[in-house]
């Protein structure tokens, strides 16, 4: 890293401050974690206990074991449906955005403009048509309804993003792919994808991301606790059991892990996908 | 069959990579905002939804949302959340790019965590928040106490105008990330030399700020806060979860009315109606936006 500018007491200062401001921003989910994993006579003492007294794992023990705590089918839906539509974003976002960067194609303009707009569409604009088209299909209760929608999330996302990734593989490259007796559709997967390989991991991620974090498709469009993703199930929790709090934090745990892996392993994907997907549009 | 190979040969071959995608969205999104503005005009509710027999009955919907009282609340709930939202986030966003765009030795890895928040969804952070905020075991409330700044626990959300500040709160914590990666990234992009020849010139950090750090940025800055207006106008769940649009709709949204309208009240053409609302003022908000981007962009 380069610090020459900086003496190294102003460094130690910049770092602490720094320090101090994650430590304020990220004490939400530190405080969820720690009423977790306290009782919930623990969690109404006034004054409230900075770490637990008594170490109560029950919460989590709870989602796994059969009766009204179960949080484990809802996170396998969870990730069904955010499998379905990252799949799906992919498949299909991939070849498209190939397309936009590399052939003036009649529409082309009109097709861009739309995947901007569609990134712009409020939810509720989308959930009452879809909802009844979703019924007249018999799609209405499945998972499939939750993942289609989803995936309209993805997929203007990622081709916007990955538009630019395959705006900037040399031309030459193809060439001499064709060269090489390449079709166009055999140089795009044996020669394209694999160079675009980055952005397509960053168009996984959020796709991934997009379905995980949905409520109102995954609400409204599956009617069964049995099918209905995580999201919606903490959300129903929370209307029957309002004041749960040591299961309601467990739940926002659970429910985090996901995301958490992906920080760790994936984040240098996180910020690039955060800054091309929306400075360049 | 000749000719259509020689329409799929050059430019066109584009067509066959992008039509799934293409057919894809028109199917699940082209239709519905068609379908949304024609289920404007009828009157679908619970009672006929399923029969389908359903009438044209022009701008009724609207004019009865207009009068509704809820709406015009819910419209000016939604401008005052989506300005309030965007004036902190981007203020503290901003602070926090000036500050990782010094190079200190934890400058990236600390930026990166800063990021957490965006990536969660939005539900887990409504709980986190409407915990925190609770009356009785509320960490907010217990904070506040001790430091002197109240005598009583103030009950946040059930009472109408804290419980906007509740929930503006909560999405100024997601929002902040955003900012302050989108602004970093626009810092990064200004070159070092030429505050090196301003401080020789005898320039200040203040006019520094000033006269280098704000026009160069401008163009980053135009674009945040529209994007930003664009994504906080449309917010839906942090709010739905939180207090569903109460107390008394002191904190409804048009997308949470929008849908309350729809999924609880079941009168489904007139939640079609708030929500083409909230569509066209981010339409005509969006093609500010891509006025902004296109701008010397000539593809």
């Amino acid at each position: 890293m380069d610090d020459r500018n900086l003496s190294r007491k102003k460094n130690t200062i910049y770092n602490i401050v720094a320090v101090l401001i994650l430590i304020i921003l990220l004490f939400p989910l530190f405080w969820t974690l720690i009423t977790s994993l306290k009782t919930e006579k623990e969690i109404f003492l006034n004054p409230p206990t900075w770490y637990p007294h008594e170490l109560n794992t029950k919460s989590y023990a709870a989602q796994v074991e059969t009766g009204d705590f179960n949080m484990f089918k809802s996170f396998f839906n969870s990730f069904v449906i955010s499998m379905g539509a990252m799949l799906i974003s992919v498949v299909l976002a991939v070849p498209a955005s190939y397309a936009i960067a590399r052939y003036k194609f009649i529409g082309r303009k009109a097709m861009l403009l739309g995947f901007l707009v569609t990134q712009m569409l409020p939810v509720s604009v989308l959930l009452t048509p879809m909802f009844i088209m979703f019924r007249n299909l018999k799609m209405y209760n499945t998972w499939g309804a939750a993942i289609l929608a989803d995936a309209t999330i993805g997929i203007p996302f990622s081709v916007l993003i990955l538009k630019n990734y395959f705006a900037s593989i040399p031309a030459a490259l193809e060439e001499a792919a064709y060269i090489d007796g390449c079709t166009r559709f055999s140089a795009f997967m044996r020669i394209l994808v694999p160079v675009a390989k980055p952005g397509v991991i960053v168009c996984a991620v959020f796709s991934f991301l997009y379905g995980w974090g949905d409520l109102a498709y995954g609400m409204t469009f599956i009617l069964d606790q049995e099918k209905r993703p995580i999201t919606a199930g903490i959300f129903n929790f929370m209307g029957q059991y309002g004041t749960k709090w040591s299961y309601l934090t467990a739940f926002a745990i659970v429910a985090i892990i996901p995301v958490t892996l992906i920080f760790i392993f994936m984040q240098k994907y996180i910020i690039s996908g955060m800054t091309n997907g929306a400075v360049k549009g | 069959m000749k000719k259509l190979k020689g329409f799929f040969r050059y430019d066109n071959a584009g067509l066959l990579f992008i039509l799934p995608a293409f057919i894809y969205m028109m199917a699940f999104v082209g239709y519905p905002i068609i379908s949304n503005i024609f289920l404007s005009f009828q009157d679908v509710s619970v009672k006929n939804l399923v029969k389908g027999e359903k009438h044209f009955i022009g701008l009724d919907n609207y004019i009865t949302i207009f009068n509704d009282g809820v709406f015009t609340k819910a419209l000016g709930n939604t401008l005052l959340f989506t300005v309030a939202c965007l004036i902190f986030q981007f203020l503290i966003g901003f602070l926090l790019a000036l500050l990782f765009c010094k190079k200190f030795s934890f400058a990236k890895p600390i930026r990166g965590l800063t990021m957490i928040p965006w990536m969660m969804p939005m539900t887990v952070t409504a709980l986190m928040f409407k915990f925190m905020f609770s009356t009785d075991v509320g960490i907010i409330n217990y904070i506040l106490r001790t430091a002197g700044l109240i005598q009583q626990n103030i009950e946040w959300l059930t009472t109408p105008g804290t419980a906007m500040i509740a929930v503006i709160i909560a999405n100024v914590w997601i929002g902040i990330p955003f900012n302050t990666i989108l602004l970093s990234t626009g810092l990064s992009t200004i070159p070092q030399e030429l505050y090196e020849s301003a401080s020789v010139d005898g320039a200040n950090a203040f006019q520094r700020f000033a006269k280098i750090t704000l026009p160069l940025l401008r163009p980053t800055i135009e674009s945040v806060l529209v994007l930003g207006f664009i994504y906080t106008f449309k917010v839906y769940d942090i709010v739905y979860v939180m207090t569903e649009g109460g107390p008394v709709n002191s904190t409804h949204l048009l997308s949470t009315y929008s849908y309350k309208l729809s999924f609880d009240l079941f009168q489904y053409s007139k939640g079609s109606a708030v929500a083409n609302i909230l569509f066209l003022i981010l339409f005509l908000v969006g093609i500010l936006y891509l006025k902004i981007t296109m701008e010397g962009e000539n593809d």
